[in-house]
């Protein structure tokens, strides 16, 4: 408590008239010692404004001691009045300076969410982005498949055109040469007196058929052929066996000659089985007597 | 009214002009004006009603009683500043809150 010489001399000019204290004064200090103490009880005066809670403790010990020595109650009542007010404005000054702090914190909150928040879409822009482009190579995927796959069928329809068309100049130059569709694949029978006068030896006339033949198959290596040869029903049958088989391999060996891979080509004889006519009729027998060769699908 | 009663007694011519107090009034008038609020609008007419009662005081050179006005009217403005702020800070919180 600092000395107040202006104070105490008021104090001492009014002293005698003051003995006890009117009804306005200890209303006013009452009021007075009970803002201070709210103030002072709350935890958050003692942390934000503690400065001006001091202000106020000071007023109300002057006041206190004013009140105690006499003093005039004028100067007790603007004591108190002054702790009262102070006392006060040191509780609204807390609860503001509380308040500011709960906003920035409030503001730094707000800003982490939608900082979390703009993580989160721009995570989910990404994982979309990615499904996008997963879709989208599968979708490129599936069309170069789509191509590739019309590119195959488109080869394939002309393979298989270019095939039946060669085939069939074949069939156009020679009289005894015919063509047709089989599950085992494309059958070119070829008439043995087309290719045979006698045993197992090629005619020079069968070399253009099997120049074409042997051009086929290179223009085709996927393709493999069988060469069958069949006989009519005459003579023993051991011996058409025999014999057809040698004309088949005959024209393999002619093919081979003519550059074709030999594993390609299934040379085999099978005599008269498998007749194509009957063997009662020189017409019959003649067409019975043949060479089959079997273009196998590649 | 006490505040003259005590003035009469006191003689008041005696003492010095409280130059000290009238310019901390003033500036506690001064700086609760702008921001004062509806809840502080109370305490800062009464911080102007007694900073004007202080400056004629002032000027009757009636200065005890020109100090204790002054001493007043500014604890009235500092309590109408505190509790200004604080009710614009209190808003400003709430609508904080709201707007998440």
């Amino acid at each position: 408590m600092t000395f107040h010489p202006r104070l105490t001399l008021i104090a001492a000019l009014l002293a005698s008239g003051c003995a006890t204290l009117s009804p306005e004064s200890q209303q006013q200090l009452t009021s007075a010692r009970t803002a201070y103490s709210q103030a002072a009880a709350d935890a958050q005066v003692q942390r934000y404004a503690p400065a001006e809670l001091n202000t106020a403790a000071q007023a109300l010990q002057d006041a206190e001691r004013l009140a105690k020595d006499g003093a005039d109650s004028t100067l007790v009542e603007h004591n108190a009045y002054l702790a009262e007010r102070r006392a006060r404005t040191a509780l609204s000054t807390a609860q503001m300076r509380q308040g500011e702090a709960a906003v920035l914190e409030a503001r730094a909150e707000r800003t982490r969410a939608q900082l979390a928040a703009r993580e989160i879409e721009a995570a989910a822009a990404r994982e979309e982005a990615q499904r996008a482009e997963i879709a989208r190579q599968q979708a490129e995927a599936r069309t170069r498949a789509l191509e590739q796959e019309k590119v195959k069928v488109v080869q394939d329809q002309s393979a298989a055109a270019g095939l039946t068309a060669e085939v069939k100049r074949l069939e156009a130059y020679y009289p005894g040469v015919q063509t047709r569709q089989t599950p085992r694949g494309l059958v070119l029978t070829l008439n043995n007196d087309l290719l045979f006068d006698s045993g197992a030896a090629l005619k020079g006339g069968a070399d253009r058929a099997l120049d074409d033949l042997a051009g086929f198959l290179r223009s085709h290596p996927n393709r493999k052929v069988a060469v069958e040869g069949f006989s009519d029903g005459a003579g023993p049958k051991d011996a058409a066996e025999r014999l057809s088989k040698r004309r088949a391999e005959a024209v393999k060996f002619a093919l081979v000659q003519r550059g074709i891979e030999p594993h390609r080509i299934d040379a085999r004889g099978y005599g008269p089985s498998f007749p194509v006519g009957t063997n009662d009729t020189e017409d019959g027998r003649q067409r019975n007597r043949r060479v089959e060769i079997i273009i196998n699908p590649s | 009214m006490p505040l003259l009663f005590l003035c009469a007694l006191a003689a008041c011519a005696t003492t010095e002009p409280p130059e000290k107090e009238m310019a901390q009034a003033r500036a506690a008038l001064a700086q609760a004006r702008p921001v004062v609020q509806q809840e502080g609008l109370n305490e800062y007419a009464q911080a102007h009603a007694k900073l004007e009662r202080a400056e004629r005081a002032m000027q009757q050179r009636h200065y005890e009683h020109a100090r204790l006005l002054a001493e007043e009217a500014e604890a009235d403005a500092r309590l109408a500043w505190a509790t200004s702020e604080n009710a614009r800070v209190k808003r400003a919180l709430d609508a904080e809150r709201a707007s998440r």
